[in-house]
């Protein structure tokens, strides 16, 4: 009965958590991912130990995708997209890109962000030199094991961690913060000064946002354990010094004086950009999205997890940037929706 | 007048030679006039680590620069120049110059604490303007002050024979800083001494002024003193 089955594309935290809602209630879930793996950002880029918990992504998320797979509730097309969906809210026909059609009586989209590519800022050096990296990097780093300059390999005795790139730019069209990078980097900070004590980290900021209770858990033991230290400056340039290591310019507003400062490797914490199938999204599933290019939320209050479309829900980094656990709380907020309405 | 807007540069970045020639042409006074550039160019990475070993700037790691000390501080009501937040900062990042240029302020703070009182992170800059200031006359760049000759002479005489002779303490520190002796103060001092205390108290006085005492089997408890505190100086000025 198709109304009992409710089809979660996107397979990151927020639709393993949809789809484990509902197969926790007894009803079926048909998962369309478009990548060969389930587990989303945290799997596919390679994250290391996440915020706040501590734990290795892969072993972390790694539990959320086992719990999906093994269920008998829930059908996994890996490799898939959506490519057409007919019908109304209780009788919804989708067609996969292989050419299957599953019915469903709701939707749930949890398809998620896409990282920004940091060559749209060039002025940072990223593509240009091998030692300017971004934050997914960083993790893959970590989980590696050893923080080394890629370009030789030497152990970096300074590195530089960029905030707000692709961030809160109305140069490149982003006027959102992407609230988890601050933390994310205060995290890495402090990974890096456990695994290279030698090797000394410096944030440039605008703003710090570890919001809640990660101020004190990041910010604040970042820089009072780790002795990391913040500088209130958004770099200008990165550029190379004649002896290869890479000089980071700007102005130190709080010195009032320009800066030209050589680092070994300069990070970029990038934001969570838009999907980039969103438009496509919005015209195969026939929902608007909000003026950032991420899915519209509907009004919040009674229709919660909700769409510009009835009987199409939404959850976690596909309505705007989101942290890992709340993009996890969504989702059973749309599987919660989606029971409803079969019940209904 | 060359430069027009001296006002907005500091003094110290502009360099004038007072005759110069160059290929015939003669430039001396304001045509030569240069700015040196304000780009910071590098931090020095110990820095934080050396001003920290200094009892009282242990929390310095911890500020985030909110600028509350500087807001609650007696003396910057008094001198704008006179900014804690400030120099907790060039310190953080190793600015020495910042520092070294503020030289004749830093020790200007009057201990009253409200910046410590104030510091949500707990930083307590009164200890670090305190520090700084002992940075600066440990490295030579203000003068050693009057109570840092009273604190030498007092433990040369320790280092010595184990306990001071006060007599001998006032004399030497007011020789070192060129101070008369007979101050209005002490001789009134002397004077009340020798109408109201004993005898026998003011013969032992004298005696130990000519023969200072000596602790018992003091031996060589001075020279392991003087090599521990040199050991200490050195660990923490590296
Ligand atoms: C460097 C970095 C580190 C981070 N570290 C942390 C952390 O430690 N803690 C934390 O809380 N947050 C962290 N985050 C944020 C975290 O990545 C997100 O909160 C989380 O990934 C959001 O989960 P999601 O399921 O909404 O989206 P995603 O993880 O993006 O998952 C979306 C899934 O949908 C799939 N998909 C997309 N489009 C389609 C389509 N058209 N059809 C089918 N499938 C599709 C994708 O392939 C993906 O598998 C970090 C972010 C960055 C950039
Ligand atoms: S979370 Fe921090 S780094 Fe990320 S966009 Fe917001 S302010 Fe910038
Ligand atoms: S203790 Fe010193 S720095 Fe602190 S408020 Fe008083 S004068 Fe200012
Ligand atoms: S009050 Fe404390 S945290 Fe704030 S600027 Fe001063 S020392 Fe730093």
């Amino acid at each position: 009965m198709s109304k009992d089955t409710v089809l979660i594309v996107g397979g990151g935290p927020a639709g393993l958590s949809a789809a484990a809602g509902v197969a926790a209630a007894g009803k079926k879930a048909v998962l369309v991912e478009k990548e060969d793996r389930l587990g989303g950002a945290p799997i596919l880029s390679g994250y290391a130990k996440l915020v706040p918990s501590g734990e290795w992504a892969k072993d972390a998320i790694g539990r959320m995708v086992d719990g999906v797979e093994s269920s008998s509730n829930v059908t996994v097309h890996k490799s898939n997209k959506v490519t057409k969906l007919d019908g109304d809210a209780g009788n919804f026909t989708a067609t996969l890109s292989n050419g299957e059609t599953v019915n469903a009586g709701s939707v749930v989209l949890a398809t998620g962000f896409t990282h920004f590519d940091s060559i749209n800022k060039p002025e940072w050096g990223f593509g240009t030199f091998p030692d300017v990296i971004t934050t997914t990097q960083l993790e893959q780093m970590v989980g590696s094991g050893k923080i080394a300059c890629p370009s030789d390999g030497r152990v970096p005795e300074r590195v530089a961690i960029l905030l707000c790139v692709g961030s809160r730019d109305r140069q490149i069209g982003r006027e959102w913060c992407s609230k988890v990078c601050c933390t994310v980097s205060a995290n890495l900070a402090m990974e890096v000064r456990e695994m290279s004590p030698e090797t000394q980290v410096f944030i440039y900021y605008m703003d710090i946002r570890t919001f809640g209770l990660y101020e004190d858990k990041y910010y604040w033991k970042s820089q009072e354990e780790f002795k990391v230290k913040y500088v209130k400056a958004r770099i200008a340039e990165v550029t190379a010094a004649s002896d290869g290591r890479l000089l980071v310019k700007g102005e130190d507003t709080l010195v009032k004086r320009p800066i030209v400062i050589p680092f070994d490797m300069v990070v970029h914490a990038v934001g969570m950009d838009p999907n980039e199938d969103n438009p496509e999204i919005s015209n195969t599933f026939g929902v608007g999205l909000e003026k950032h290019g991420y899915i519209e939320r509907a009004e919040h209050y009674t229709n919660t997890a909700g769409t510009t479309r009835k009987g199409v829900y939404s959850c976690g980094s596909a309505y705007g940037p989101e942290s890992i656990d709340d993009s996890i709380s969504q989702g059973s907020a749309a599987a919660l929706r989606v029971l409803a309405d079969m019940a209904g | 007048m060359a430069i027009h807007e001296k006002s907005l540069i500091d003094v110290d970045r502009l360099l004038t030679h007072d005759n110069l020639v160059i290929d015939g042409v003669d430039v001396s006074g304001h045509w030569n006039t240069m700015i040196t550039p304000r780009t910071l160019t590098d931090y020095d990475d110990s820095f934080e680590a050396k001003i920290q070993k200094i009892a009282g700037a242990e929390n310095v790691h911890r500020c985030w620069q909110c600028g509350s000390c500087t807001n609650s501080c007696t003396m910057y009501a008094q001198n704008v120049n006179f900014n804690p937040r400030y120099w907790i900062y060039a310190t953080r990042l190793g600015l020495k110059e910042e520092i070294i240029k503020d030289k004749d302020i830093i020790w200007q703070c009057v201990s009253c604490n409200k910046c410590t009182n104030i510091c949500p992170k707990d930083v307590k800059p009164e200890g670090v303007m305190k520090a700084l200031s002992h940075w600066l006359e440990e490295e030579g760049h203000t003068e050693e002050t009057h109570s840092t000759t009273f604190d030498y002479e007092f433990w040369d005489q320790i280092a010595k024979r184990g306990r001071i002779e006060d007599s001998a303490v006032l004399k030497n520190f007011f020789a070192k800083t060129g101070q008369a002796l007979a101050q209005d103060w002490l001789v009134e001092m002397v004077k009340r001494m020798m109408k109201h205390l004993p005898m026998t108290h003011l013969i032992h006085s004298a005696l130990h002024a000519v023969f200072p005492p000596k602790t018992k089997s003091w031996g060589k408890t001075g020279d392991v003193l003087k090599a521990y505190v040199k050991e200490q100086k050195e660990a923490a000025h590296g």
